[in-house]
């Protein structure tokens, strides 16, 4: 049915946004880790989404106009880091400096609120498609 | 009177439309010889497809820690909403049926 491909759409924002929440919740985790795997303090992640165009299952007037969308790739951020002198903390260098994530909690919320309200629009059209289905079995009724 | 004449010849008649015929539809043979109760059978298949993925999708976001919660929406939604489009074709073949029935011979 055609409407499914409302569906499929707004299904690929709502992924979107979870995953972008993912990237979020780690880093606000991770805002004073100071060691990791590869060393070094934890790198702010940053994720970037990209369109991704429809192959079939709508209208042929839609057909290059329509686009879902999906994680295009998630960097690291290589600056900002914050250095602290605490020469009795475990990571700190020969000089007793720490080096702290590049993590801005604020900026962490404001991404999280906007990944928030972009997760609840997708899920507002899911359901705006959904009454329009439900109207049109009501015709002649 | 010679009014009446002038506006009777400056007017146009009516001349048949021609040019516009019915468009039949794509596939109009292929449907041919198609019963409807073979279409709706088919329309059910369908349907339970449907139902069946919403199940998974279920199983999927409960027992094995992988789906996310509105893909299984997603799909309960559109098992829900083909099953009424169903249930609505069906209401209408019964109406159809009774309008039948209560026709006075």
């Amino acid at each position: 049915m055609e409407f499914f491909t409302t569906f499929k759409i707004t299904g690929s924002g709502l992924s979107a946004q979870r995953k972008k929440m993912d990237v979020i919740s780690s880093n606000i985790a991770n805002v004073t880790t100071t060691s990791t795997p590869e060393g070094g303090p934890y790198k702010r992640k940053m994720m970037s989404f990209a369109s991704d165009p429809l192959e079939k299952g709508f209208d042929l007037d839609l057909k290059d106009a329509v686009n879902a969308v999906k994680v295009g790739q998630v960097t690291d951020e290589k600056e900002g880091f914050k250095k602290v002198f605490d020469p009795a903390h475990p990571d700190a260098d020969k000089d007793g400096f720490v080096t702290l994530p590049n993590v801005n909690l604020m900026l962490e919320m404001t991404d999280l609120i906007t990944a928030s309200r972009a997760y609840e629009a997708n899920a507002t059209a899911f359901d705006a498609m959904k009454n329009m289905a439900l109207k049109a079995m009501d015709i002649g009724k | 009177m010679t009014d009446d004449f002038l506006i009777r010849s400056s007017v146009d008649p009516l001349k048949p439309l021609t040019g516009i015929e019915p468009k039949k539809a794509e596939g109009d043979k292929s449907t041919e010889g198609v019963s409807f109760g073979s279409v709706l059978k088919d329309a059910i298949t369908d349907i339970n497809k449907l139902q069946n993925d919403a199940d998974k999708a279920i199983a999927k976001v409960q027992l094995e820690d992988a789906g996310s919660i509105h893909d299984a929406m997603i799909a309960l939604e559109k098992a829900g909403i083909s099953f009424q489009v169903m249930m609505q074709v069906r209401n209408k073949i019964l109406d159809a049926y009774q309008e039948v029935m209560r026709m006075s011979v």
